[in-house]
């Protein structure tokens, strides 16, 4: 009898008892957490979409309202910036396919085939890792200029193609920089990725008659498909990003072959102030690319990760 | 033809010596069996035979042709890995495929019948588009030996191809592998660290320890006549019982026990003074001690304390440790019959029957006597 009773009846008491005190703390400091990172992001999204009416008078974090509303920053800046995107990207996806691929060739070389002075060749790599940017800029700037112009001695290729102008050619010496200032760092993910593989795979295929470039092809490159996914979006993002090397490989902002990370500080700022509404969407606009890549290849992000890296 | 011949052979890795002076003939079609502890330097003999390591000095040959200088591929061998070395993005078929890709003399439609006939033979036909993730550890080993047999080699190399596997499957594939050695009449080299695996699928056995070969011969041959002490306690499970001691005027005294040489054993230790005794278990025989005590013992038995015992079943391992010792140490391991039951605690009379006597110089551990064979009866004609 008693036993049913108490079925029936709710024991709130029990309830009571999940409540750990810390996991409330935990879950508030997460939550607040989230909201100081997440916070900026959002006034600028918002701000993005304000009229400058709306932007002086409301609170950052509110989200614009009727008449306060509008899309002409994004527009404006969507002008302003499309010639930036194309040559970004026009630079930046060459560049990160380059110094992905050579520094997992690199890597392969360096783990997973014998030969004498190897170790030598990793110190190499080491330093270029941490070879200071600011350090290279005036010879980098010199070797492109005077010593070895490629820009301009390729200048005549890029009227003959379609779609591109002659100037895109002065985006090749910088599209090089990134691919050889890349490779160490590409090199050095692989690597560890690399020693991880068993060193039978190599040898099982070098029994059967398998060529070193046939091995790289034909197992290490598959293998290695999700550890290419963590590297790309790595290295992209930083290409994308930088500035040092474009700043001093391509003379301004106001040049036509300018990148994005060129631009982005120049819009929406002129001699009258600086109009946050368009410098938002402009800034929102110009993360865009690497947020598309970081979704397209999240999936092998995470088996990267969890793999090797 | 696959025969191997392995002449002082050494390999040093910086100062380390992994395999020092070795030299070995393996006739065709032989299966040989290298066994030795972790780190002896069987893998690395196998590697420089495969090709994968080259020799420091000393030369290989196979099927009388000089090796050492040549690329795995062109040495007619193949080799099955620990870890079976599947590659995971192909599938099976692709897999058995890649080790034929490079062999001439194929068209692409041969090459595809000859995986579909090895898969046939080693019955994973039906495996054939799966990948390597999907398959359990038997196919994958399956599979990791259809690799090595697509290529008809002369020689086949194991380097513990069973390791990975599970006891059941293990003795299960023993056997398959021995069928397919025999079918394909191939000299196979086999690395293992099982000694049950060297002894149950061997043609004969070579033991290595410390980089050098310490004997080879024939299973039975190595388990009753071992050249060493090391071989004596490598082979065979559980393993022989050592008691150091002192020879003493044709008497082996030990630190609890005396047991005096007959005749044979004494004209062959002659007058060496430091030597071990060497006795398998199974030679150990157990009877109750009397409970009064009284009893006379023989010249060759001992009144021990049965220590600890495991029951296997079909055989029981008897530990025993003499009565004056307190400080608990095993003295000897004994098997009896599975039926046999002794308890923890009974005194027992041990008798050691000389005939199974082994007896090994300490200082170099070499044996002077092994245990005697009624000549070749007892070994052949079980």
């Amino acid at each position: 009898m008693a036993g049913s009773s108490s079925d029936q009846t709710f024991d709130v008491a029990s309830l009571v008892e999940d409540f750990d005190l810390n996991r409330i703390g935990q879950y508030v400091l997460v939550i607040l957490f989230i909201g100081f990172f997440l916070a900026p992001l959002e006034t600028g999204i918002m701000t993005a979409f304000k009229t400058n009416r709306a932007v002086a008078e409301t609170i950052p974090l509110m989200p614009p309202l009727a008449e306060g509303f509008t899309l002409d920053n994004m527009t404006f800046a969507l002008n302003a910036l499309s010639g930036a995107f194309f040559n970004s990207l026009f630079m930046a996806i060459p560049a990160t396919i380059g110094s992905v691929l050579l520094g997992s060739m690199a890597a392969y070389g360096l783990t997973m085939v014998d030969w004498r002075g190897q170790m030598g060749m990793l110190v190499l790599f080491l330093i270029g890792i941490f070879l200071p940017y600011q350090a290279v800029l005036v010879p980098l700037a010199r070797f492109w200029n005077n010593i070895f112009p490629l820009a301009s001695m390729m200048r005549p290729l890029f009227v003959a193609a379609p779609i591109l102008q002659d100037y895109h050619a002065n985006l090749v010496p910088l599209m090089i920089t990134h691919i050889a200032y890349g490779i160490p760092i590409c090199t050095i993910l692989f690597r560890s990725y690399y020693q991880g593989l068993p060193s039978s795979y190599v040898e099982a295929a070098k029994i059967d008659g398998a060529s070193i470039t046939k091995i790289y092809r034909r197992i290490i490159l598959p293998i290695s498909k999700p550890m290419f996914g963590v590297v790309f979006i790595y290295q992209f993002t930083q290409i994308y990003n930088e500035f040092l090397f474009a700043f001093t490989l391509i003379t301004g902002s106001d040049t036509p072959e300018a990148v994005v990370t060129l631009i982005l500080p120049a819009v929406g700022a002129s001699t009258s102030g600086i109009d946050f509404g368009i410098r938002m969407s402009a800034a929102f606009l110009a993360a865009l690319p690497t947020l598309i890549i970081y979704v397209a290849f999240a999936e092998q992000f995470a088996e990267g990760l969890k793999s090797g890296g | 033809m696959g025969r191997i011949e392995i002449s002082n052979l050494t390999k040093r890795f910086g100062d380390t010596t992994a395999v020092e002076n070795l030299s070995l003939d393996i006739p065709d079609s032989e299966f040989l069996v290298l066994v030795g502890p972790s780190g002896c330097g069987k893998s690395t003999t196998l590697r420089m035979i495969a090709g994968l390591e080259t020799p420091t000095e000393g030369s290989i040959y196979i099927g009388g042709e000089h090796m050492n200088y040549r690329v795995p591929q062109n040495r007619d061998i193949a080799m099955v890995f620990q870890d079976y070395a599947l590659y995971p993005h192909m599938t099976v078929r692709e897999n058995v495929r890649f080790g034929l890709e490079e062999e001439p003399g194929y068209t692409s439609e041969e090459r595809d019948a000859r995986v579909e006939e090895i898969a046939d033979l080693l019955s994973i036909s039906d495996l054939l588009d799966r990948r390597p993730g999907e398959l359990s550890g038997g196919q994958q080993q399956r599979v990791a030996l259809g690799r090595a047999i697509v290529r008809d080699p002369e020689v086949f190399l194991m380097d513990e191809p069973l390791s990975n596997l599970d006891a059941k499957l293990r003795a299960e594939m023993r056997t398959e592998l021995q069928q397919l050695q025999h079918r394909f009449d191939v000299t196979t080299v086999y690395v293992t660290h099982n000694q049950t695996e060297a002894m149950t699928m061997s043609d004969r056995i070579a033991v290595m320890n410390d980089g050098t070969l310490q004997q080879v011969g024939e299973p039975l041959e190595l388990y009753h006549a071992p050249a060493n002490r090391f071989v004596g306690g490598f082979i065979g499970e559980p393993a022989m019982n050592f008691v150091e001691g002192t020879n003493e005027n044709g008497t082996f005294v030990g630190t609890y026990i005396e047991y005096p040489f007959d005749e044979p054993i004494r004209e062959n230790v002659g007058g060496v003074e430091g030597v071990v005794l060497g006795v398998r278990p199974e030679d150990i025989n157990l009877r109750r001690f009397p409970e009064d005590g009284s009893g006379s013992l023989g010249d060759h038995e001992f009144q021990m304390t049965v220590s600890v015992v495991e029951p296997h079943g079909d055989q029981n391992v008897i530990h025993l440790r003499h009565p004056d010792d307190t400080g608990g140490d095993e003295l000897l391991h004994a098997v009896t019959s599975g039926t046999t039951v002794v308890d923890a605690g009974t005194d027992v009379v041990v008798s050691i029957d000389p005939g199974a006597v082994h007896v090994f110089e300490t200082a170099t551990g070499d044996a002077l006597h092994n245990r005697r064979l009624e000549t070749e009866l007892e070994v052949r004609n079980v």
